[in-house]
C-alpha cells in the first residue's frame, strides 16, 4: 500500500497519517535510517537543534546533530522541520498486565500467597494486550510497569520497565525496583496504622542487612512477617547495596518526611510515587536525591493525605533540583498512559515547569531514575532510536505522533481503537456493508 | 492508589445519563397522543420543596475589549468586544462602546467563551476528601434497591467540596450533578450554578428542570448481582426498567382518576414517592439523563423510552456512540462523553477517542462530561484530545464548533438554551475570559464570570473561594 520511494516525507501531515494509519511491514532498509531536517530534541532538557540529522544503525542513534550529513544507502526520512524527540516515557502503569481491569486478564498484584518484595509480575507481561497499540500511538515507547499490591504489605512486589515495540520482546528490565506504599486509605493492609507500615518496612529491611552478616552477629529482628521470608528479603538485596531503587507510593508530607529517613539510615536511592505534598519538602528530597513520580493534573484534596495537593508541585519540585516525571489517575494510569504523559507535562508546564525540562520528565530524566538511562532517553549517539515525528508541539493534546520508531524500527501507529474509527467512519454512514463485513 | 482508584471506579460506574431533547423535534418522534400530553403538561413546573435561593454574587457592568471571542454558537469573532449589564450580555461584536462607569478588561492576545458546562458530575454528593466510608457509603449511591427515583442529589451535597473551586478554575460555571449509577433508577440530578454558598438551594439554579438518573449495563447488574439480587443480567436490568415504568403508569392514572373528578372530599391516593418521581417522567417534568456504554444497550433503552412514551435526553459515557449515530438523531437523543476514557471495563472496551467529533460530523449532537473532577477542571483539554483524535481520524472541528460541545449543546440538553450556553444578547452573563486559545494546554482561565459576577479570577486572591475545609489545614500554608 505504501509507495516505497527512497525517500519521502512527513508532511502533509494529512496524507502521512493516512499512510501511517495503515499496517505495514518494516520496509527493508538494513536498519539504516536517516531522519533529516528535523527540529530535534536530541539532548532532552536543552534547547533543539534545528535542521538536525539523526542517523539509525542496528537499532542505535549512530550520528545526530546539525552538521551530519546522511550516507549513501540509508533510508531518508524528511522531517520538513517537524518536531523530533525521543519516545516518551510513563512511570506508573498496569501495561502488559492489564487488558479490561478483569479479574481473569489483570495480573498486577497478589492477595494471598507467599510473595510480598518478591513478587514479579514480569512472567505475566502480555505483549499482544491491546493495551500497548493505544498508547504507542500516543508517544509512549517506554513504560515502568509498577505492581498494585502484593501478600506481604506494605510490599507491592517488583517493578519492570517495557520496551513497546511491536514483538513479544517487550521487557526492557527487569527487578527494576522494590515497590511498597504508604497511606491512610490504604492502612487496613498494616492493621489500620500507618507506623505499622513504616515498622514493617523496617523491619525487612533490617532483617535483609541481618540476613547477609554471619549469624552470630545477627540480632533478633523486630518482628517477623510475611516480608521476612528468606526470598522475599533476597528481593531487598539489590535495594540495600543501591543496585535498585525502592519505590515507595504516598503522598502525606509526614510520609514523605519518614521516606527520606529511610534514605538516611540504610543509604538506599528512593523513588517517592504519588508526593503530592512534596512541594512541602522540596530541598529535603532534593537532598536526599529523592525522586518524584507525580500526577500533574491533580490538585484536589482526593484523600485527607493529599490535602496539599497543587498544580504547581512539579514546578517547585524541579526547580529545586528533584528529578520529576509523571503519572496519571484512573483511566489515564494504563489505558491512556500515552496522551495523559505529554498532556500531564504540557499541564505542568502551564504551571511553572520549564518546557524543556518537562520534556526531559518524560524522556531522559525518567530514564535515568529508573536505571536505563544508558541506552535510553535521548538521541545521542549509542542510544536506542526510540523515536517520534510529531505534527506540532507534542505536548498539546491536539497534536499527533506522524512516525515513530522503537528501537530503530518504524512501528505501526495503528491499533484497535483507530480500526473501529475507520470501520465507523462518518463516510461509512450509508454503507450497506454491514460493519462487521469492513476492514 | 489502588484503594482511590477502586473508589474512583465507583464514582465513575455511577455515572448516568441524561436526556436531551432539543425543543419540538422530542415530540416529533414521539406517539402522537401522548406527544399533546407532555407538551400539554410541560407547561406545569413540578412543586418544587426545596426552592432555589441563589442570588448572583455582587457585579459591575463589565466591557471585555479586543478579544478573540468563541460565541458558543459556532461563531468566532476576531479583535470584538463584550459588554455585560446588568448581569446580561448587552452586546456583541467590533463596535461596542463602554459606557461611563463600565469596568474595562483588555483582552488583547486572549479568548472569551460562554461559561462551561458540566453536564455529569458528582461533586458534593461524592465529596473530597473521599474516605475510607465511601466505599461502602458513599453519599453518590443509595444502592439498597436498583430503584431510588425517590432520592435527590441534591440531598447529598455537601457544599464545602473544594472540588467547586477547582471547576471554577477551570471556566465552568454550570454543573449538574447526578446520582451515581449503581441503580437502575439512581434518583434525581440537579443543576446548579457554580458560586460558593453554605447550602445546596443557594446553588440551585433557579427553574431548571430537574433530571432523572438512570443506568443501563454492568453497574445495576454487578451491584446487585454480586449481592444475588435482581438484577444480575442485562435482560434483568430491562425487565426492571419496564415493570417500574408499567407500574408508574399505574400510578399516574391513579391519580389523573384522582384529580379528574375535582372532589376534595375523597382521599387522594396513597403518595409514593419512588412513583412519583417516574410519572413526573411520564408527565414530561422531569429529564432523563441515562448512563450507558453500548450502542446496542442504548438502541434497546431508546425501545423502552418509545414504549413508555418518554424522552430520554442524554446519554452519559455512551462510548460505543459512534457506532450508532444515525440511532441517536432520530430519536433525537444527545451524548455526553469523555475523549478518550476506555477499556477500565468491558462496557468500556470499545471507547474511541474520534467518538465526539465522529458523532458532530455526523450530524449527532454531542457534549463532553467529566464524572470525575480531573476532568470537569479542563474540560476545554479534554476537548482539545477530541479535536485531535478527530482531525487524525479526517474530521476537522474548529474551535468555534468544539466550543459548543462545552457550552450550547448542554444548555439544551438541560432546556436551558434559553438562558445560558452562548454568548447573545439577553442571555445570561457566565463568560470565560482564557489565557489564550482554550484548546492549548499552556491556557489557563484568568476571569470567570457567573451572571456578570466574577466567581474566580487567577490573579486576585479575594476572588478564590477557599473552603471552610480548607481553612486552617497547616499543609495548604507555603513551605516554612
Amino acid at each position: 500500500m505504501r509507495a516505497k520511494q527512497a525517500m519521502w516525507t512527513v508532511a502533509p501531515l494529512f496524507a502521512t497519517l493516512a499512510v501511517a494509519a495503515v499496517a505495514q511491514p518494516a520496509r527493508p532498509d538494513g536498519g539504516r535510517i536517516a531522519v533529516i531536517h528535523a527540529k530535534a530534541y536530541l539532548t532532552p532538557g536543552k534547547d533543539a537543534v534545528e535542521n538536525a540529522t539523526i542517523l539509525i544503525e542496528n537499532g542505535k542513534v549512530s550520528a545526530s546533530g546539525a552538521n551530519v550529513t546522511a550516507p549513501t544507502g540509508f533510508r531518508v526520512i524528511d522531517a520538513k522541520g517537524a518536531i523530533v524527540t525521543p519516545g516518551l516515557m510513563n512511570s506508573s502503569s498496569s501495561l502488559g498486565l492489564t487488558e479490561d481491569e478483569g479479574a481473569e486478564n489483570t495480573d498486577s498484584g497478589v492477595s494471598s500467597g507467599p510473595f510480598g518484595e518478591a513478587f514479579d509480575p514480569e512472567s505475566a507481561l502480555n505483549a499482544n494486550s491491546t493495551v500497548i497499540p493505544v498508547v504507542r500511538g500516543d508517544g509512549l515507547t517506554r513504560a515502568a510497569v509498577l505492581p498494585s499490591n502484593s501478600a506481604a504489605p506494605p510490599f507491592s512486589g517488583q517493578a519492570t520497565l517495557l520496551v513497546l515495540n511491536d514483538g513479544q520482546h517487550i521487557l526492557d528490565k527487569a527487578h527494576a525496583a522494590v515497590v511498597a506504599k504508604v497511606g491512610g486509605m490504604i492502612v487496613k493492609s498494616t492493621g489500620g496504622s500507618r507506623a505499622a507500615a513504616w515498622m514493617l518496612l523496617r523491619t525487612a529491611l533490617d532483617a535483609a542487612v541481618q540476613s547477609g552478616k554471619p549469624a552470630t552477629a545477627s540480632k533478633a529482628p523486630l518482628a517477623s512477617f510475611a516480608g521476612t521470608t528468606p526470598d522475599n528479603l533476597a528481593a531487598l538485596k539489590p535495594v540495600l547495596e543501591g543496585t535498585i531503587p525502592l519505590v515507595i507510593e504516598c503522598s502525606r508530607e509526614s510520609d514523605l518526611r519518614q521516606a527520606s529517613k529511610l534514605v538516611d539510615e540504610y543509604k538506599i536511592h528512593l523513588i517517592v510515587v504519588g508526593a503530592e505534598e512534596g512541594w512541602r519538602v522540596a530541598p529535603l528530597l532534593a537532598s536526599r536525591h529523592i525522586s518524584v513520580v507525580l500526577d500533574p493534573f491533580t490538585d484536589s484534596p482526593a484523600s485527607f493525605d493529599q490535602i496539599g495537593a497543587r498544580l504547581d508541585n512539579a514546578a517547585i519540585l524541579d526547580k529545586a533540583g528533584v528529578q520529576v516525571a509523571f503519572k496519571a489517575s484512573f483511566v489515564a494510569v494504563t489505558f491512556n498512559a500515552g496522551i495523559a504523559t505529554r498532556e500531564g507535562a504540557g499541564i505542568a508546564v502551564a504551571n511553572g515547569m520549564p518546557w524543556n525540562d518537562a520534556l526531559r520528565a518524560i524522556t531522559s530524566g525518567v530514564a535515568a531514575m529508573w536505571g536505563i538511562g544508558d541506552h535510553y532517553g535521548t538521541l545521542e549517539p549509542g542510544k536506542d532510536a526510540d523515536l517520534v515525528i510529531w505534527d506540532g508541539d507534542p505536548l498539546e493534546p491536539t497534536t499527533n505522533p506522524v512516525l515513530e520508531m522503537v528501537q530503530g524500527k518504524e512501528v505501526s501507529l495503528d491499533n484497535r481503537q483507530r480500526m473501529l474509527e475507520r470501520r465507523y467512519a462518518p463516510s461509512q454512514v450509508s454503507s450497506p456493508v454491514p460493519p462487521e463485513y469492513r476492514p | 492508589m489502588q484503594m482511590l482508584e477502586k473508589i474512583w471506579g465507583l464514582a465513575s460506574v455511577v455515572s448516568a445519563c441524561r436526556k436531551k431533547s432539543f425543543a419540538g423535534s422530542v415530540l416529533a418522534v414521539a406517539v402522537a397522543l401522548m406527544a399533546t400530553v407532555v407538551a400539554a403538561q410541560r407547561a406545569a413546573p413540578l412543586p418544587d420543596p426545596f426552592p432555589s435561593t441563589y442570588k448572583p454574587l455582587p457585579r459591575v457592568d463589565t466591557l471585555i475589549e479586543h478579544a478573540t471571542i468563541l460565541d458558543g454558537a459556532g461563531h468566532r469573532l476576531e479583535n470584538a468586544s463584550l459588554l455585560l449589564r446588568d448581569g446580561k450580555v448587552a452586546a456583541l461584536g467590533s463596535n461596542v462602546a463602554a459606557s461611563k462607569g463600565v469596568k474595562v478588561i483588555d483582552a488583547k492576545g486572549r479568548w472569551v467563551t460562554p461559561g462551561l458546562i458540566d453536564v455529569h458530575s458528582h461533586i458534593g454528593d461524592f465529596p473530597t476528601p473521599f474516605t475510607l466510608e465511601d466505599e461502602n457509603h458513599s453519599d453518590v449511591n443509595e444502592d439498597s434497591s436498583p430503584d431510588t427515583a425517590q432520592v435527590w442529589a441534591l440531598h447529598s451535597i455537601t457544599v464545602q467540596d473544594p472540588q467547586w473551586e477547582r471547576e471554577r478554575a477551570g471556566g465552568v460555571t454550570t454543573i449538574q450533578v447526578l446520582p451515581g449509577s449503581s441503580n437502575l433508577f439512581g434518583g434525581r440530578g440537579v443543576v446548579l450554578k457554580n458560586v460558593p454558598a453554605v447550602t445546596a438551594q443557594e446553588m440551585e439554579y433557579p427553574g431548571a428542570m430537574p433530571s432523572l438518573k438512570m443506568a443501563c449495563g454492568e453497574n445495576p447488574k454487578d451491584t446487585y448481582g454480586d449481592r444475588n439480587q435482581f438484577p444480575v443480567s442485562l435482560m434483568g436490568d430491562v425487565a426492571g426498567d419496564r415493570q417500574d415504568w408499567a407500574d408508574a403508569e399505574e400510578y399516574m392514572r391513579k391519580w389523573d382518576a384522582y384529580n379528574a373528578k375535582k372532589d376534595p372530599s375523597l382521599p387522594p391516593p396513597h403518595r409514593d414517592l419512588k412513583m412519583e418521581t417516574l410519572a413526573a417522567v411520564l408527565r414530561g417534568q422531569i429529564l432523563v439523563v441515562m448512563h450507558c456504554y453500548r450502542g446496542d444497550e442504548m438502541a434497546v433503552q431508546m425501545d423502552v423510552a418509545r414504549e413508555f412514551h418518554y424522552q430520554i435526553t442524554s446519554f452519559h459515557h455512551a462510548t460505543e456512540a459512534y457506532k450508532i449515530v444515525p440511532l441517536l438523531k432520530k430519536n433525537h437523543v444527545c451524548v455526553a462523553v469523555w475523549p478518550d476514557w476506555w477499556g477500565f471495563k468491558r462496557e468500556a472496551y470499545d471507547g474511541v477517542p474520534a467518538n465526539a467529533a465522529f458523532v458532530d460530523a455526523e450530524g449527532g449532537c454531542v457534549m463532553l462530561h467529566s464524572d470525575a473532577v480531573v476532568d470537569g477542571e479542563r474540560l476545554n483539554l479534554d476537548a482539545a484530545i477530541a479535536m485531535g483524535a478527530g482531525r487524525r481520524a479526517g474530521v476537522n472541528i474548529p474551535p468555534e464548533r468544539a466550543i459548543e460541545w462545552l457550552t450550547l449543546n448542554p444548555a439544551k440538553s438541560l432546556h436551558l438554551d434559553d438562558e445560558i450556553g452562548s454568548l447573545a444578547v439577553g442571555k445570561h452573563a457566565d463568560v470565560v475570559l482564557w489565557s489564550g486559545n482554550p484548546f492549548s494546554v499552556y491556557t489557563r482561565a484568568d476571569v470567570v464570570l457567573l451572571d456578570g459576577a466574577v466567581i474566580y479570577d487567577r490573579n486576585d486572591k479575594a476572588r478564590q473561594a477557599v473552603t471552610d475545609f480548607e481553612l486552617g489545614q497547616p499543609v495548604l500554608e507555603e513551605a516554612r
